[in-house]
């Protein structure tokens, strides 16, 4: 795997905006035009080459040696290829991508795969709140495309999201799939409180909640097909990355039967 | 020609194109998938009367399948995709979503695509969600042991090939049958192709027209043992019995495959059951796109 790879010179005193900053979009333009690209979020209008010292040739790949929580936008709209991130990542890493693979070796910030389409999106520490959420402005949250986070998830994970899946070895904050339209979040270690608020289709799955929601009704214990398929697919797309199948019946509760109900929680029996 | 004393004429079977397309039923144990794949292929051996040929290909493990539970493979075949779209509805409605702990999933990967889930979806009323998994769609119709999980579409070829055949004469008929049953047995092992009729078997060989306005196809008079004499026999004088194996397949190579298994399992097995000659249906070469020559297929 050949690429360019992105050094910072310093920590950023600002925001950084390196959302132009993936393998295609870099493979059509010269060195001299990629120092010149604007990355900075106030009027000193910061340029990637006062950013960061670039190493590597252009290819498949963009590395960001070192990370920070004020990179925003990492990987944000790739289409192919893979970006590396050997650190933290800052808010919206990942945003609208529709292929490839976005690697962050740290923690990530708010809004991670915000409205994600396709690709897969890894996560060796935790990631803030919204993750997969909509932003505001956009239609839906995230539409596709799996999210694989090792640590823990922040509050709201997967809000306004329609598919796709996110995945989260720690457990995920208060009120998860909050007005969810479709999908699956699936925590290995527990959902926070009220999780499904407004979630109209959609399914949670996790070992516990810690509190349920009144409109959530409890319709029993079930062996799920679908949970059979969903596991075969994660295992043959993730490999290692994926989660543990469940064996055994899980308790379903539908909700939120404040909107259409056909969302579920399925809670590992 | 003469091969371990049975007679192998030097004519070919005349196959014709068709679509095919296929699903794969998964249940709780073997036998209610193969339950639910054989209720599916009932009333599905000739395409002229039963709007599509349908037939078990073979039974996958569970770790052939897409949920990990014992399966079986169902080919259809047709005259075209829009043809096998309502047949495939209909006998997924009617065989695979009543059938108990069942589940429906693509059985042939190709660009293009008929409707699986589509129509039985709306047997839930409402109640019916979807999971999007990869580029696959996936429905869950609740019923009354749980969920019917359907894929959304599947597969349809259309360069299958229908109609690949071998004629089996014998001197004793319960020996013929035993024989067919073997080369029946033998064609199990390959994959992408059925063997639509009742077991896999035909005794009612057929040729094109009849005497009587309306039927287009009438009994196959020149191999019917009791009509020599009266008819331009094909028969000996020892033949007492005939049977056929009709064969289709999602592609030609397949058929031919198919036909090999067969022939060697006669070669092997038919001087032991009285069967004393071997040869296939063609209508002259003039009607199917595809022919089969028992000489070059044999082993």
């Amino acid at each position: 795997m050949s690429g360019l790879t992105f050094r910072l010179k310093a920590a950023p005193d600002e925001r950084v905006d390196v959302s132009e900053l993936t393998p295609r979009r870099l493979a059509a333009i010269s060195q001299g035009e990629i120092e010149r690209i604007v990355v900075g979020s106030s009027k000193r209008q910061l340029k990637v080459g006062d950013v960061f010292a670039i190493g590597g040739r252009p290819g498949d790949s963009v590395t960001f040696e070192s990370g920070s929580a004020r990179l925003d936008f990492i990987g944000a709209r790739l289409e192919e290829g893979t970006v590396i991130v050997d650190g933290d990542a800052g808010d919206y890493a990942g945003r609208e991508m529709s292929g490839g693979r976005l690697d962050i070796r740290g923690d990530a910030g708010a809004f991670l795969a915000s409205g994600l389409k396709g690709g897969v999106v890894t996560v060796k520490g935790s990631a803030g709140n919204l993750v997969g959420a909509q932003r505001a402005g956009d239609k839906f949250g995230m539409a596709g495309g799996i999210v694989v986070i090792e640590g823990h998830a922040g509050d709201r994970v997967g809000d306004r999201m329609r598919r796709g899946t996110i995945l989260v070895r720690g457990s995920c904050g208060a009120i998860a799939g909050t007005r969810m339209l479709g999908g699956t979040i699936w925590t290995d270690q527990g959902f926070g409180a009220n999780p499904g608020l407004l979630m109209r289709r959609g399914t949670l799955i996790g070992p516990s909640v810690e509190k349920l929601l009144a409109t959530f009704v409890d319709t029993g214990k079930h062996d799920l097909v679908i949970l059979r398929v969903l596991s075969r697919y994660l295992v043959a797309t993730l490999g290692p990355l994926a989660p543990r199948p469940i064996a055994g019946p899980v308790r379903k509760y539908a909700g939120d039967l404040s909107t259409i109900g056909k969302g579920e929680l399925l809670i590992a029996a | 020609m003469k091969v371990n004393g049975i007679t192998i004429d030097d004519t070919f079977a005349e196959a014709f194109g068709m679509s095919g397309t296929g699903v794969i039923i998964t249940a709780d144990s073997p036998r209610w998938a193969r339950q639910a794949a054989i209720t599916m292929s009932g009333y599905g051996t000739s395409v002229i009367g039963c709007g599509a040929e349908v037939g078990i290909d073979r039974e996958l493990k569970p770790e052939e399948t897409p949920d990990g539970r014992p399966g079986v493979r169902v080919l259809l075949f047709g005259f075209s995709p829009d043809a096998l779209a309502p047949q495939l509805k209909n006998r997924v409605g009617q065989c695979v979503l009543t059938s108990p702990g069942s589940a429906c999933y693509a059985g042939v990967d190709a660009k293009k695509r008929i409707g699986l889930g589509q129509g039985p979806r709306y047997f839930g009323d409402g109640f019916q969600t979807a999971k999007i998994l990869g580029k696959n769609r996936y429905w869950r119709v609740p019923v009354m042991d749980g969920e019917f999980v359907v894929e959304e579409t599947s597969g349809v070829v259309t360069d299958a090939v229908g109609g690949g055949n071998v004629l089996i004469l014998g001197n004793e008929r319960a020996g013929l049958l035993t024989a067919a049953e073997a080369a029946v047995a033998a064609i199990g092992d390959v994959p992408d192709v059925i063997t639509p009729f009742p077991g896999g078997i035909v005794r009612s060989g057929s040729k094109v027209g009849s005497k009587y306005k309306g039927m287009v196809a009438s009994t196959n008079d020149a191999f019917c043992p009791t009509l020599r004499g009266r008819v331009k026999s094909e028969l000996g004088p020892d033949t007492v019995a005939v049977l056929e194996i009709v064969i289709d397949g999602l592609s030609s190579k397949a058929v031919a495959d198919a036909m090999k298994a067969a022939l060697k399992s006669l070669i092997e097995v038919g001087p032991s059951k009285g069967v004393t000659r071997i040869s296939a249906g063609n209508y002259g070469g003039k009607l199917g796109q595809h022919h089969y020559h028992l000489r070059e297929l044999l082993p």
